[in-house]
């Protein structure tokens, strides 16, 4: 093709700093006669033309997946990684105890764990904060975790307009462990033992709650608890 | 020797003008860092007379994110993180880069799996990286379908990433002591009917664009870099080897399972354009070759040799390590006091800062589209310069 | 339908609608005949024809463009707006029509808001003398080749205008560029349409198509006839801008060339200004080398040739015109591009010699009556 005869690569070895190292010299230009070379520029144009000319002609090559038309079949990889989530029980018990081992091994500050002391006695968790805008979703959190509470999740479409947005609270109550939970047969002690979260709160993911850099969004509930919290102070 | 140095104002002093009424003046033009050449934000600010350029000077630093001081602040397990961001590219090859290092120093042996594993990623990422490469240089050099072709076979090696690590690009897959996932049952498989797949792609590869007797002629005897020239530049990777000095670390200090398999540096005789492009073919090839041997022989064995909460303590001294990315070496420095588990310096080497200069030597004399030909020929990652 | 049928239609059609009436000629008949009405009629359906034809061309054109490159790189293209993004040339239009005009602080004012109406007026005053079919053509001058050519080579001023006036060095390179590009391809181009003017004896463009009643020249001519379409359709090609001559404007180096600090309106007037000049010089090709709306005949074929004289004159130019641009946008989506000064060697080093002893052979060829095939007049 051209003037350039591909298959010419030659097979050498060639010592460098005492290594003997087998290498392959890359082929170079030939010398043609003028004729030829024109012949054979004008042979290398028409192969290309050629390839691009069969696939225009083969519509199965067409390899473009029309997002967000095919959202009901879009399939993702076990492991794929676009957030981080809590992992719930049938009852929709969680098992963090918030140990923080996934705090410390964030890069990133990502994630901020806030804890409380139970009924039991025991450290117990009272809110799961993730920021989304900070993650980079390296699996360290997920890797770190001794008790498997946590997992990443294939929910990929998080766009929103504000960043505070992607301030989530990822437990859904705060409260004990599933085998501490489990232990309590009574169900009326079990809630008891449970304060509600709203997990992701609809438009106020933080539930109104304030961070050091991130400022609350939110009801005017929120707003009064956290008063003089926040960036916007 | 002596190196005159000049501060960026002296150098865009703008020279006089003639005396004669039909002299002309030389300019000065940014190109980047907002332009469609520049793969990132990069600044070259080109001294033209009309259209032949007669100096390069790149302003790099508009994408410096300080990952380097990030890192003390870091232990070794999340520095990891930071290293996909350098090269996006090799970011599983920037991984073991620092992974090794600090194997090194915390004298943690992997197994046979571990060192499998990771070559083959890495070589499944060098293809890649290079098939990336041959489709934005043929975006620059005007044939827009080869970018495509590129792209559309580029997924299916995405696609097994994603399937095996759950990430495309920056995938933080490697970690001290072995890798983050185990392979899937149907890795083997896959990557085998991959490598069917590739072999016809890549002689149409050379059809489309290798053998295009435009492309040929844009990329024949552009930028001559000679060997000596490139070793003082400090080049690495395919652009020093397409000038025909076969540093290779793989062959040279080889490391994970390069030492048992075969296969050829690919080198170029002449060192221009044509020779880093085809040097990168050669490389595709070549990497495949390596996977092609190792995919059968995966060895038995845990794929991380320690637990994921332990402490990794790296006693107090300095330790160097390197390895061969896709664009060339990446050196890691680690220094540690031996108290802290966040390392007190740590430097990278990266590939494309030497490569980088390697235009302002290549450049005078040629025209303002053969400093697209050379630059892509040099495959830079900006990132990886501006670190 | 028998083949007498045939043959009887063809006869009808040979007699009828191949004689040439342009409009011109009809509003002065008009005029003679002292009805004014129908003269203001006829030209205003001409103006109001080639605004259509540019509108329409150039929306299908740009539409057309994206499909195929889109299918020529594995991709769908455009499927958003309509079925199959059939109109999302027209939404981008409006987009475009809707955006700021932004003139840069330090241009030349006038010349920047002028070079883009420039390279348009070029390009439609080309659209005025192009048999699309017998009865379809604005105006025949009879010095028709000479004008398209003259004009044609007036858009380079627009061009040169907007690099310069935009007071921005990329976009300097990209007008200087443009002006060596073309002006130098003019000079193949031409040297390739005087061997169709040699062969016909014209220089109006409906006498070539008419002469090309017994055979397209791309052939009747004897292989310098095919030579000099090759170097017609290479020099146009890198008349009207486009890859692998992109030069210009190549994206990849000059950001967007001459037209860098162009947005919205303006810049949609280049933009519609190239794909148009893709449709004339495609045309050009048609009507010089292909019969222009002459349908295809073969020797002595009467019920074959009275099938293809069934096709209407204009789908025939059409389809021809189709051909060409269809293979312009083929090179597009395969080739790299050049660097300025291989496009400059390709000019002067290749094209204009070989175009030189083409023109040479065709004279022999004409004055000796040397054709080695029999040419078979109906």
């Amino acid at each position: 093709m051209g003037r350039v005869d591909f298959n010419d690569v030659k097979h050498e070895t060639r010592t460098f700093a005492g290594v003997t190292v087998p290498v392959s010299v890359v082929p170079r230009f030939k010398r043609q006669a003028y004729p030829t070379r024109f012949l054979f520029s004008l042979k290398s144009l028409v192969d290309g033309m050629r390839l691009t000319f069969g696939y225009l002609v083969r519509p199965s090559t067409v390899v473009t997946r029309q997002y967000p038309e095919n959202r009901a079949t879009l399939k993702f990889p076990e492991r794929y990684r676009a957030s981080l989530k809590f992992k719930f029980d049938e009852n929709g018990y969680q098992s963090c105890n918030g140990c923080g081992s996934c705090e410390r091994a964030c890069p990133n500050g990502s994630i901020i764990l806030e804890t409380r002391k139970g009924a039991t006695g025991k450290n117990e968790i009272e809110r799961y904060i993730w920021r989304m805008d900070s993650c980079v979703l390296c699996n360290a959190c997920v890797e770190a975790c001794s008790f498997g509470s946590l997992e990443m999740s294939h929910d990929f479409e998080n766009a929103v307009y504000d960043r505070r947005l992607l301030v989530y609270t990822l437990n859904r109550y705060a409260g004990p462990t599933a085998n501490v939970l489990l232990k309590e047969e009574n169900l009326e002690a079990r809630e008891a033992m449970m304060t509600k979260i709203d997990a992701y709160g609809g438009q106020v993911p933080m539930n109104g709650y304030a961070l050091p850099t991130v400022a609350a969004l939110g009801t005017p509930r929120e707003k009064a608890a956290t008063d003089g919290k926040g960036e916007a102070s | 020797m002596t190196v005159r140095v000049r501060t960026l104002d002296e150098l865009l002093t703008p020279p006089a003008a003639g005396s004669s009424a039909l002299s002309t003046q030389e300019y000065f033009v940014n190109m980047g860092p907002q332009h469609p050449i520049a793969h990132g934000s990069l600044r070259l600010v080109l001294r033209l007379d009309g259209e032949t350029v007669k100096e390069v000077i790149p302003v790099p630093g508009f994408v410096h994110r300080g990952i380097e001081k990030m890192c003390e602040k870091l232990n070794p397990r999340q520095i990891i993180h930071l290293t996909d961001r350098l090269d996006y590219l090799s970011a599983v090859m920037n991984n073991w880069g620092v992974a090794k290092a600090v194997e090194k120093a915390a004298n943690i042996e992997t197994n046979g799996r571990i060192e499998t594993i990771r070559t083959l990623m890495s070589e499944l990422q060098r293809i890649q990286s290079h098939m990336l490469w041959w489709g934005v240089l043929g975006m620059d050099l005007g044939a827009y379908t080869a970018f495509l072709y590129a792209f559309r076979d580029r997924e299916i090696i995405s696609e097994l990433f994603e399937e095996t690590i759950g990430a495309r690009l920056t995938m933080n897959y490697v970690r001290p002591g072995g890798v983050m996932f185990d392979i899937l049952p149907d890795f083997q498989e896959k990557v085998k009917k991959l490598l069917k797949y590739l072999g016809p792609i890549i002689d149409e590869y050379d059809t489309l664009l290798s053998g295009n007797v435009i492309l040929q002629e844009r990329l024949r005897n552009v930028g001559v870099l000679d060997g000596k020239k490139a070793v003082a530049l400090g080049c690495t990777g395919p652009v020093l080897r397409a000038s025909g000095v076969p540093l290779d670390l793989r062959k040279l200090t080889p490391y994970g399972r390069y030492g048992d398999v075969e296969f050829n540096v690919a080198v170029g005789s002449k060192g221009d354009c044509w020779d880093r492009y085809y040097t990168r073919m050669e490389e595709i090839r070549q990497s495949m070759r390596i996977i092609e041997q190792l995919i059968d022989s995966i060895p038995e064995g845990p794929v991380n040799v320690l637990r994921a909460s332990a402490r990794i303590s790296i006693p107090e001294g300095t330790y160097y390590d390197q390895i061969e990315t896709a664009r060339g070496v990446l050196g890691v420095m680690l220094v540690s006091d031996g108290k802290s588990p966040s390392p007190y310096r740590v430097h990278f080497r990266s590939p494309n800062f030497n490569n980088l200069w390697a235009v302002t030597a290549l450049a005078p004399g040629w025209r303002i589209a053969d400093i697209i030909t050379i630059q892509s020929s040099l495959d830079l990652v900006i990132p990886d310069i501006d670190r | 339908m028998t083949a007498t049928s045939l043959t009887y239609f063809a006869i009808a059609a040979a007699q009828g609608a191949f004689k040439n009436v342009t409009v011109s000629e009809r509003t002065a008949q008009a005029f003679a005949d002292g009805s004014w009405i129908l003269a203001i009629v006829y030209i205003v359906v001409a103006l109001g024809g080639l605004a259509a034809l540019v509108t329409l061309s150039g929306l299908v054109l740009i539409y057309v463009e994206r499909k195929l490159a889109a299918h020529f790189q594995c991709r769908l293209g455009p499927m958003r707006v309509g079925w199959h993004g059939i109109f999302q040339t027209v939404a981008d239009a409006v987009k475009l029509l809707l955006k700021e005009d932004v003139i840069p602080e330090k241009a030349d004012k006038a010349m920047h808001l002028l070079a883009p109406f420039l390279s348009m007026m070029a390009t439609v005053m080309v659209l005025g003398v192009l048999p699309y079919s017998p009865i379809l053509q604005i105006t025949d001058i009879n010095i028709g080749v000479l004008f398209v050519t003259a004009v044609s080579g007036f858009g380079v001023m627009g061009i040169l205008l907007g690099g310069w006036s935009s007071n921005n060095k990329w976009s300097m390179v990209g007008a200087m560029r443009a002006g060596a590009q073309i002006i130098s391809y003019e000079i193949s181009a031409t040297l390739a349409l005087l061997v169709v003017v040699l062969f016909s004896g014209s220089l109006s463009l409906a006498e070539i198509v008419q002469s090309q009643d017994a055979g397209w020249w791309i052939w009747r001519a004897n292989g310098v006839g095919f030579v000099s379409f090759i170097i017609f359709v290479i020099a146009v090609t890198a008349e009207i801008n486009r890859t692998p001559f992109d030069i210009p404007e190549g994206e990849s180096e000059l950001a967007a060339g001459f037209h860098t600090e162009y947005s919205g309106l303006r810049f949609s007037f280049f933009f519609l200004a190239e794909f148009i000049n893709m449709f004339v010089v495609s045309g050009m090709t048609a009507t010089l080398f292909l019969g222009g709306w002459m349908p295809f005949h073969i020797g002595a074929w009467a019920g074959f040739n009275g099938f293809m004289d069934l096709i209407p004159p204009v789908l025939w130019f059409t389809g021809k015109t189709s051909v060409v641009i269809f293979l312009i946008m083929w090179f597009r989506w395969t080739f790299p591009r050049l660097r300025v000064d291989q496009l400059m060697y390709l000019e002067w080093k290749v094209l204009l010699p070989i175009g030189f002893v083409n023109l040479f052979a065709a004279a022999v060829v004409v004055l000796y009556n040397l054709y080695p095939f029999p040419i078979l007049v109906p």
